[in-house]
């Protein structure tokens, strides 16, 4: 859920240090690639397990993106008010595999200018292609 | 005649006081820690956790362990959810608790010391010498009935009543399983939580350790499994819940 395993077929072995890597899936998200988007925010969502940011992207289709969990957002400087509805943001997210119109937020352009990223574990492993 | 009152007050106000607090007789646990060390990090080999060996399950427990773990590792290669109650949004339970995904919180109280841990808001109350009920004296549960009792620095504790289908990696285990902790810092900063799980399902006691690092002035935060939208297929595969 909040920390995610990004690398594939990694060894149980190496995952035994840090078992709270194992939790949840990355299988859902496509780490090979990145989309970038741009739009409004409709909603910012501070929940467990996790926090949500839809957007309606300029491309007249809505969007939905997971990020981590609240307690790991604010340990990297987020709080509940860093987007609100209204904001005109650029996203660049690891879509879904499924093609659904959404996924795993990887780094949030806000109004001001200032990049935010949520924090994702391994982030290095996903491969940023736009 | 006259100074000796203030002095007899002083005696009686000392032999009505309290009992000494707890800190003052043994270490004080209280306080926010954090597994040790941190992700990705080497630990300094005097604070380094052991290893977790794989449980020596008794041959006719083994083959249900070993279908569990080719499970387990099939579905972390193919990188889908392996920790199932996270996905429902269920907590850990005893013993997973204790491997601390985030910080965690020590309340120490001589007659009670409980252990918040931030993930799902779990908390887990210890009882300061009492005696350790038979586990088929209480309900079972995630946390069970836990009691604790000092020996010299070390707080040991032991927890009964651990539900059925609270594992920790994928382990089976009889109802009767009994989880013994020896708790102690092994510097003012450094907590070791030693666990050994005894079980009829077991040839031997299952012994590891964690260590947590205390975290100055970090204060726990809620954690209401509150919108779960992940959610596994029939084939087992997650996808996300999107409504539009």
């Amino acid at each position: 859920m909040n920390f995610r395993l990004c690398g594939l077929a990694l060894p149980i072995a190496m995952l035994a240090p840090v078992p709270a890597f194992a939790h949840h899936s990355f299988a859902m998200f496509d780490n090979t690639r990145s989309v970038t988007l741009h739009g409004k925010v409709t909603a910012f969502q501070w929940t467990n397990p996790h926090s949500y940011l839809e957007l309606d992207a300029d491309d007249g289709i809505h969007y939905t993106f997971e990020m981590t969990s609240p307690n790991m957002l604010s340990r990297g400087g987020w709080t509940s008010r860093t987007i609100k509805a209204g904001d005109v943001v650029t996203v660049v997210e690891a879509p879904l595999r499924d093609g659904k119109h959404g996924g795993l937020l990887l780094e949030v352009t806000l109004p001001n200018g200032h990049k935010m990223e949520p924090g994702v574990p391994n982030v290095q492993r996903y491969k940023r292609t736009s | 005649m006259r100074s000796t009152y203030p002095l007899l007050g002083l005696a009686l106000a000392a032999l009505a006081a309290p009992a000494l607090p707890q800190s003052a007789t043994h270490p004080d646990f209280t306080g926010t820690w954090e597994r040790y060390p941190p992700p990705g990090e080497t630990a300094d080999p005097r604070y380094a956790p052991s290893a977790i060996p794989d449980p020596q399950m008794k041959p006719e427990h083994k083959a249900e362990w070993e279908a569990g773990q080719a499970k387990l590792k099939q579905r972390l290669e193919e990188g889908q959810p392996a920790g199932d109650n996270y996905v429902h949004c269920i907590p850990d339970g005893m013993p997973a608790m204790m491997m601390g995904m985030f910080p965690m919180e020590v309340f120490q109280r001589p007659e009670q010391i409980n252990i918040t841990q931030e993930a799902f808001n779990q908390t887990r109350r210890i009882y300061m010498n009492e005696k350790l009920p038979k586990w088929d004296e209480v309900d079972p549960s995630f946390y069970g009935r836990s009691v604790g009792h000092w020996e010299g620095d070390t707080l040991v504790i032991e927890t009964v009543g651990i539900k059925d289908n609270v594992r920790f990696r994928w382990t089976p285990h009889s109802d009767a399983m009994k989880i013994t902790e020896r708790m102690r810092l092994l510097a003012p900063d450094y907590l070791q939580d030693q666990i050994t799980v005894e079980d009829d399902y077991l040839e031997k006691p299952w012994t590891y350790s964690y260590t947590f690092h205390r975290m100055k002035g970090y204060k726990l935060q809620e954690y209401v499994c509150e919108d779960n939208r992940e959610y596994v297929d029939e084939q087992g595969n997650q996808h996300l819940r999107i409504d539009n």
